[in-house]
């Protein structure tokens, strides 16, 4: 549906003033995984502590959307297309904040594996996992301005296989660990690095369903496929002995 | 959005709700103001024990169709509706309704309160003795039970006898609905009840009308997009003398399907 302006020009302001201020968050949220992950692979302390420092500017815009949101119920009392802008803009919000947070945790755990020596082969599949993770951010925020439901549509269905990728480095991970203890350390930090990256897929599917609720009016129906199985994969501690 | 899907979006108004009783069913309604037509086609349900809120900009009509539903439109040359409006199945547009009856079973409570300059007391027992023939402890009973189901009885009490006029104008528009529902209407027509009451006064009505509906069918028009969305169950939205959407009122509010009901409800230009 077409909207037209407000007859109200400082409400139309105010909307697009929260619409300017998720495309600023949504930019340092990518910002942040990209670093991040760039960080942990090149094992770079420097861009590590200016990322983490970087997350601060996410929390501060989530408390301006935040606050800028309860002023306009209030003082607007938003209706229809409005009222589902506000909305969508608050749980955006939250989700980026989320997402700036685990990016954060990424950078953290490059601080602490710094001295490690990583096998390149494991950090090649974090390293495409974040990728299809910032890919998935970046074009499910483009379907947020573009207001394009189909665009979020397919984010949504393509979570699938970040998913598909958490289960084989997982499995990776754990076979990597039974060959060397020494590598637990490391591996673990990597494992952690891993899941949080498979939980920014999911802060990016529910971005998806919020713009197809924030065009359409109503829920996506239909079930997503969920294949993140690693809480059921048994560990063969056995083996590793 | 084709023409097929904006007809079907306005026949919703004519198709009966699922497990819902149509009080009054409006069917293919036209109205003239002289050579002006002011209603075109209207087709539209007020279910029994429901709110329903008709929304749109000033002269769309929503006040034309409320006062052909207790058809004080007769009172004035000029003025003809076609089509039916249906009471209980029955056709009240008929030159054969008995118009006092229908004015007896159909209520309505207008913009501005309207008390009669005589006692609080007699305001809601002038309209019972027109029908009904009452012992006086019955009356009693009546006007008490009028103004508690008016929210105005612990405030008049004890003041009975004074006029209605000196009232507050929300004591005056609770005294204007008391008389109402005094005469034990089915349907009560709301015709902007808040629209000179402070938020206190609205926040009451706004409770009369969750109350009452227990027990009536309720229309209200109002320009407050809140106060409909508060207190309706069903909202129509009208433009130019025509029903443009009807549907529940969460529908509407959240997810209108006309881009018209959208702009309007939202302050946009259309």
């Amino acid at each position: 549906m077409d909207t037209h302006e407000h007859i109200v020009r400082s409400y139309e302001e105010e909307l697009s003033a929260l619409n300017n201020k998720i495309a600023k968050m949504g930019g340092l949220a990518e910002q942040v995984l990209g670093q991040s992950i760039d960080a942990l692979e090149g094992r770079d302390p420097d861009l590590a502590a200016a990322t983490i420092q970087q997350d601060e500017a996410i929390d501060e815009l989530e408390k301006e959307i935040e606050e800028q949101a309860i002023v306009m119920i209030a003082r607007r009392q938003p209706l229809a297309y409005d009222l589902r802008q506000i909305m969508a803009a608050l749980r955006i919000s939250t989700d980026l904040e989320r997402i700036g947070d685990l990016g954060k945790n990424i950078a953290k755990r490059a601080l602490a594996v710094v001295g490690e020596q990583q096998p390149k082969q494991l950090m090649l599949g974090l390293k495409h996992m974040g990728e299809l993770a910032l890919g998935q951010l970046k074009e499910v925020l483009d379907a947020y301005i573009e207001r394009d439901a189909d665009r979020a549509l397919k984010v949504w269905y393509r979570d699938e296989d970040i998913d598909a990728m958490y289960n084989s480095l997982f499995r990776e991970l754990l076979t990597y660990m039974m060959e060397d203890p020494r590598n637990i350390g490391l591996c673990t930090h990597l494992l952690f690095g891993a899941k949080n990256i498979e939980r920014i897929g999911d802060h990016a599917t529910n971005i998806a369903e919020t713009v197809y609720f924030l065009v359409h009016g109503n829920v996506i129906t239909d079930q997503r496929p969920k294949s993140d199985t690693t809480s059921s994969t048994p560990v063969p501690l056995r083996s590793a002995v | 959005m084709s023409l097929a899907m904006q007809t079907e979006i306005k026949n919703k108004a004519a198709t009966p709700a699922e497990g819902l009783e149509e009080k009054v069913s409006v069917r293919h309604l036209n109205f003239y103001y002289g050579e002006y037509r002011a209603l075109a086609d209207i087709n539209v349900n007020l279910y029994q024990n429901k709110v329903t809120a008709f929304i749109g900009p000033s002269g769309c009509g929503k006040s034309t169709l409320l006062r052909i539903i207790n058809r004080i439109y007769d009172l004035y040359p000029n003025q003809r509706a076609e089509g039916e409006v249906l009471l209980d199945g029955d056709n009240i547009l008929s030159p054969k309704q008995d118009v006092n009856l229908l004015r007896a079973k159909v209520g309505m409570v207008f913009q501005k309160p309207t008390p009669f300059p005589m006692t609080i007391y007699d305001n809601i027992a002038f309209g019972v003795r027109l029908y009904e023939q009452l012992p006086k402890a019955d009356l009693d009973a009546r006007v008490e039970d009028s103004l508690r189901r008016g929210a105005l009885w612990d405030e008049v009490k004890d003041k009975l006898d004074a006029s209605g006029l000196s009232l507050s104008g929300g004591q005056q528009q609770r005294l204007c609905i008391a008389r109402t529902v005094a005469i034990r209407p089915e349907v009560i027509l709301l015709d902007e009840p808040c629209s000179a009451l402070d938020p206190i006064s609205t926040a009451k009505i706004e409770e009369l009308i969750d109350v009452l509906k227990r027990d009536y069918t309720i229309a209200i028009v109002t320009h407050n997009m809140q106060q409909a969305a508060r207190t309706s169950d069903y909202t129509a939205f009208m433009y130019l003398g025509e029903l443009v959407e009807f549907d529940s009122t969460t529908q509407i509010f959240t997810n209108p399907r006309m881009e018209r009901t959208q702009d309007y409800i939202t302050g946009r230009f259309g």
